[in-house]
Protein backbone atom coordinates (compact mmCIF):
# COMPACT_ATOMS: atom_id res chain seq x y z
CA UNK A 1 0.00 0.00 0.00
CA UNK A 2 0.89 3.47 -0.46
CA UNK A 3 1.25 4.15 2.75
CA UNK A 4 3.72 1.77 3.38
CA UNK A 5 6.04 3.91 1.23
CA UNK A 6 5.01 7.37 2.10
CA UNK A 7 5.52 7.75 5.44
CA UNK A 8 6.55 11.24 7.80
CA UNK A 9 10.11 10.29 6.67
CA UNK A 10 9.80 10.27 2.93
CA UNK A 11 6.71 13.06 2.77
CA UNK A 12 9.36 16.18 2.02
CA UNK A 13 8.47 20.13 1.76
CA UNK A 14 10.52 22.83 0.52
CA UNK A 15 11.04 26.10 -0.73
CA UNK A 16 14.39 26.87 -1.10
CA UNK A 17 15.34 24.82 -3.68
CA UNK A 18 17.45 25.39 -6.62
CA UNK A 19 16.01 24.01 -9.85
CA UNK A 20 15.30 21.05 -11.02
CA UNK A 21 18.62 19.28 -10.18
CA UNK A 22 18.47 19.42 -6.72
CA UNK A 23 14.85 18.98 -6.37
CA UNK A 24 15.40 15.25 -7.83
CA UNK A 25 18.23 15.33 -5.13
CA UNK A 26 16.47 16.40 -2.69
CA UNK A 27 13.19 13.80 -3.21
CA UNK A 28 15.19 11.02 -3.97
CA UNK A 29 17.24 11.71 -0.76
CA UNK A 30 14.84 9.40 2.02
CA UNK A 31 15.26 6.48 -0.67
CA UNK A 32 18.84 6.90 -0.71
CA UNK A 33 19.03 6.76 2.92
CA UNK A 34 16.85 4.02 3.59
CA UNK A 35 18.93 2.40 0.98
CA UNK A 36 15.69 1.76 -1.28
CA UNK A 37 17.92 3.06 -4.50
CA UNK A 38 22.07 3.88 -5.53
CA UNK A 39 23.05 6.97 -5.96
CA UNK A 40 23.40 5.33 -9.77
CA UNK A 41 19.50 5.82 -9.60
CA UNK A 42 19.89 9.26 -9.34
CA UNK A 43 22.15 10.05 -11.29
CA UNK A 44 19.70 7.36 -14.03
CA UNK A 45 16.62 9.78 -13.48
CA UNK A 46 18.38 13.00 -13.15
CA UNK A 47 20.02 11.90 -17.05
CA UNK A 48 16.95 11.19 -18.72
CA UNK A 49 15.40 14.46 -17.71
CA UNK A 50 18.08 16.26 -19.27
CA UNK A 51 17.96 14.49 -22.31
CA UNK A 52 14.43 15.68 -22.80
CA UNK A 53 12.50 13.20 -20.50
CA UNK A 54 10.10 15.63 -19.38
CA UNK A 55 7.89 12.95 -19.56
CA UNK A 56 7.70 12.42 -15.93
CA UNK A 57 5.21 15.27 -15.91
CA UNK A 58 1.78 13.62 -15.46
CA UNK A 59 0.58 16.81 -15.67
CA UNK A 60 -1.34 19.23 -12.93
CA UNK A 61 2.10 20.31 -11.85
CA UNK A 62 2.90 16.94 -10.85
CA UNK A 63 6.27 15.26 -11.78
CA UNK A 64 6.55 11.36 -11.22
CA UNK A 65 10.59 10.85 -10.89
CA UNK A 66 11.30 7.33 -12.28
CA UNK A 67 14.07 5.20 -13.93
CA UNK A 68 14.19 1.87 -14.83
CA UNK A 69 14.30 -1.42 -12.11
CA UNK A 70 18.11 -1.64 -12.78
CA UNK A 71 19.65 1.29 -12.69
CA UNK A 72 19.56 0.80 -9.01
CA UNK A 73 16.57 -0.10 -7.30
CA UNK A 74 17.14 -1.87 -4.33
CA UNK A 75 13.85 -2.15 -3.06
CA UNK A 76 10.64 -0.67 -4.23
CA UNK A 77 10.17 2.79 -2.29
CA UNK A 78 8.15 5.95 -2.96
CA UNK A 79 8.89 9.32 -1.71
CA UNK A 80 6.88 12.95 -2.60
CA UNK A 81 8.66 16.77 -2.08
CA UNK A 82 6.02 19.53 -2.56
CA UNK A 83 7.79 22.67 -3.81
CA UNK A 84 7.02 26.37 -3.02
CA UNK A 85 7.46 28.17 -5.48
CA UNK A 86 7.34 25.31 -8.58
CA UNK A 87 10.59 24.11 -10.23
CA UNK A 88 11.07 24.04 -13.64
CA UNK A 89 11.39 20.65 -15.13
CA UNK A 90 15.05 20.58 -17.03
CA UNK A 91 14.22 24.41 -16.79
CA UNK A 92 11.74 24.23 -19.58
CA UNK A 93 8.84 26.43 -18.69
CA UNK A 94 6.03 24.39 -20.43
CA UNK A 95 7.00 21.91 -17.35
CA UNK A 96 6.32 23.50 -13.95
CA UNK A 97 6.12 21.19 -11.33
CA UNK A 98 5.23 21.77 -7.42
CA UNK A 99 4.93 18.42 -6.25
CA UNK A 100 7.49 15.70 -7.25
CA UNK A 101 7.29 12.09 -6.63
CA UNK A 102 9.93 9.13 -6.74
CA UNK A 103 9.42 5.99 -7.43
CA UNK A 104 11.82 3.40 -7.40
CA UNK A 105 10.22 0.26 -8.18
CA UNK A 106 12.35 -2.82 -8.06
CA UNK A 107 10.81 -5.04 -10.99
CA UNK A 108 8.10 -3.66 -14.03
CA UNK A 109 5.23 -6.01 -13.10
CA UNK A 110 5.17 -6.14 -9.30
CA UNK A 111 3.77 -3.86 -6.92
CA UNK A 112 1.09 -3.03 -9.57
CA UNK A 113 -0.98 -2.35 -6.30
CA UNK A 114 0.59 0.42 -4.84
CA UNK A 115 1.18 1.93 -8.57
CA UNK A 116 -2.37 1.52 -8.83
CA UNK A 117 -3.12 3.41 -5.81
CA UNK A 118 -1.18 5.75 -6.87
CA UNK A 119 -2.62 6.12 -10.46
CA UNK A 120 -6.01 6.62 -8.59
CA UNK A 121 -4.95 8.87 -5.83
CA UNK A 122 -3.32 11.22 -8.62
CA UNK A 123 -6.04 10.86 -11.21
CA UNK A 124 -8.56 11.85 -8.70
CA UNK A 125 -9.67 15.31 -9.59
CA UNK A 126 -10.60 15.97 -5.75
CA UNK A 127 -7.64 14.14 -3.94
CA UNK A 128 -5.42 15.43 -6.15
CA UNK A 129 -6.25 18.74 -5.02
CA UNK A 130 -6.04 18.17 -1.68
CA UNK A 131 -3.04 16.46 -2.10
CA UNK A 132 -1.53 19.62 -3.50
CA UNK A 133 -2.98 22.06 -0.88
CA UNK A 134 -1.56 19.50 2.00
CA UNK A 135 1.19 21.47 3.74
CA UNK A 136 2.19 18.92 6.07
CA UNK A 137 3.25 15.64 5.78
CA UNK A 138 0.24 15.12 8.09
CA UNK A 139 -1.94 16.72 5.61
CA UNK A 140 -0.41 14.14 2.59
CA UNK A 141 -0.67 11.17 4.70
CA UNK A 142 -4.33 11.73 5.39
CA UNK A 143 -5.30 12.34 1.58
CA UNK A 144 -3.15 8.85 0.74
CA UNK A 145 -6.06 7.47 4.02
CA UNK A 146 -8.51 8.53 2.66
CA UNK A 147 -7.88 7.71 -0.98
CA UNK A 148 -7.09 4.39 0.52
CA UNK A 149 -10.14 3.54 2.50
CA UNK A 150 -12.28 4.88 -0.97
CA UNK A 151 -11.97 1.89 -2.70
CA UNK B 1 -8.13 -5.45 -29.65
CA UNK B 2 -5.58 -3.77 -27.86
CA UNK B 3 -4.65 -0.70 -26.62
CA UNK B 4 -0.57 -0.05 -25.36
CA UNK B 5 0.20 2.60 -23.19
CA UNK B 6 3.88 3.67 -23.79
CA UNK B 7 6.66 5.56 -22.22
CA UNK B 8 10.06 5.59 -21.72
CA UNK B 9 10.74 3.50 -19.00
CA UNK B 10 7.74 1.14 -19.16
CA UNK B 11 6.83 1.45 -15.60
CA UNK B 12 5.99 4.43 -14.39
CA UNK B 13 3.69 6.73 -16.42
CA UNK B 14 2.79 3.70 -19.18
CA UNK B 15 1.59 1.67 -16.10
CA UNK B 16 -0.76 5.05 -14.96
CA UNK B 17 -2.28 5.02 -18.29
CA UNK B 18 -3.10 1.27 -18.37
CA UNK B 19 -4.28 1.57 -15.44
CA UNK B 20 -6.56 4.54 -16.30
CA UNK B 21 -7.54 2.89 -19.35
CA UNK B 22 -8.69 -0.22 -17.65
CA UNK B 23 -10.98 1.96 -15.34
CA UNK B 24 -12.20 4.02 -18.24
CA UNK B 25 -13.47 0.85 -20.24
CA UNK B 26 -15.16 -0.58 -16.98
CA UNK B 27 -16.78 2.88 -16.49
CA UNK B 28 -18.03 2.54 -20.34
CA UNK B 29 -19.13 -1.02 -19.92
CA UNK B 30 -16.61 -2.03 -22.88
CA UNK B 31 -15.00 -5.56 -22.58
CA UNK B 32 -12.69 -7.36 -25.15
CA UNK B 33 -9.81 -5.04 -24.91
CA UNK B 34 -6.70 -6.13 -24.01
CA UNK B 35 -4.81 -2.88 -22.71
CA UNK B 36 -1.27 -3.13 -21.43
CA UNK B 37 2.09 -0.63 -21.24
CA UNK B 38 5.17 -0.80 -22.25
CA UNK B 39 8.42 0.84 -23.12
CA UNK B 40 9.54 3.14 -26.26
CA UNK B 41 12.36 0.86 -26.93
CA UNK B 42 10.50 -2.58 -26.78
CA UNK B 43 7.01 -1.29 -28.87
CA UNK B 44 7.43 -2.59 -32.20
CA UNK B 45 4.84 -1.60 -35.51
CA UNK B 46 1.60 -4.12 -35.03
CA UNK B 47 2.35 -4.31 -31.38
CA UNK B 48 -1.31 -2.84 -30.68
CA UNK B 49 -4.77 -1.25 -32.43
CA UNK B 50 -3.94 2.10 -30.64
CA UNK B 51 -0.61 3.65 -28.47
CA UNK B 52 -1.67 5.83 -25.86
CA UNK B 53 1.60 7.76 -25.08
CA UNK B 54 2.16 11.33 -22.74
CA UNK B 55 2.45 14.51 -25.44
CA UNK B 56 6.80 14.11 -25.15
CA UNK B 57 6.79 11.05 -27.17
CA UNK B 58 4.30 12.24 -29.54
CA UNK B 59 7.14 12.53 -32.05
CA UNK B 60 8.98 9.14 -30.90
CA UNK B 61 6.31 6.78 -32.08
CA UNK B 62 4.79 7.86 -35.38
CA UNK B 63 5.96 5.27 -37.38
CA UNK B 64 4.49 2.38 -34.52
CA UNK B 65 0.76 2.52 -36.00
CA UNK B 66 -2.42 4.59 -34.98
CA UNK B 67 -1.38 7.28 -32.06
CA UNK B 68 -3.53 8.44 -29.10
CA UNK B 69 -1.90 11.52 -27.21
CA UNK B 70 -2.36 12.70 -23.60
CA UNK B 71 -1.94 16.24 -22.69
CA UNK B 72 -1.88 15.17 -18.97
CA UNK B 73 -1.83 11.17 -17.94
CA UNK B 74 -3.29 11.40 -15.07
CA UNK B 75 -6.62 13.63 -16.25
CA UNK B 76 -9.44 11.21 -16.35
CA UNK B 77 -11.92 13.54 -18.32
CA UNK B 78 -9.13 13.73 -20.57
CA UNK B 79 -8.56 10.24 -21.33
CA UNK B 80 -12.60 9.57 -21.32
CA UNK B 81 -13.04 11.34 -24.20
CA UNK B 82 -10.03 9.81 -26.40
CA UNK B 83 -10.95 6.41 -25.28
CA UNK B 84 -14.87 7.00 -26.27
CA UNK B 85 -13.38 8.61 -29.49
CA UNK B 86 -11.09 5.68 -30.21
CA UNK B 87 -13.83 2.95 -29.48
CA UNK B 88 -16.01 4.94 -31.92
CA UNK B 89 -13.64 5.07 -34.45
CA UNK B 90 -13.02 1.22 -34.40
CA UNK B 91 -16.48 0.62 -34.48
CA UNK B 92 -16.50 -0.60 -30.78
CA UNK B 93 -19.99 -0.81 -29.37
CA UNK B 94 -20.12 1.37 -25.87
CA UNK B 95 -22.15 -0.52 -23.64
CA UNK B 96 -22.90 2.20 -21.25
CA UNK B 97 -22.08 5.30 -23.81
CA UNK B 98 -25.14 7.60 -22.66
CA UNK B 99 -24.40 7.19 -19.16
CA UNK B 100 -20.80 8.13 -18.84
Amino acid sequence: MLNDYLTPQTVLFASDVDGWRDAIDRVARPLLDSGSITPAYVTAMTDSIAAGGTYIDLGFGIALAHSRPENGVVATGISSLRVEPAVLLNDDPAHPIDLFICLAAVDPTGHIETISELATLLSDDELRASLLAATTPDGVLSVIQRNGTQE
Amino acid sequence: MKFLAVCSSGLGSSFMVHMNIDKVLKELGVTGVDVDHADLGSVARGDADTIFVGSDLADSVGGLGEVVVLDSIIDMAELRVKVRETLAAKGVEIPAGDAA
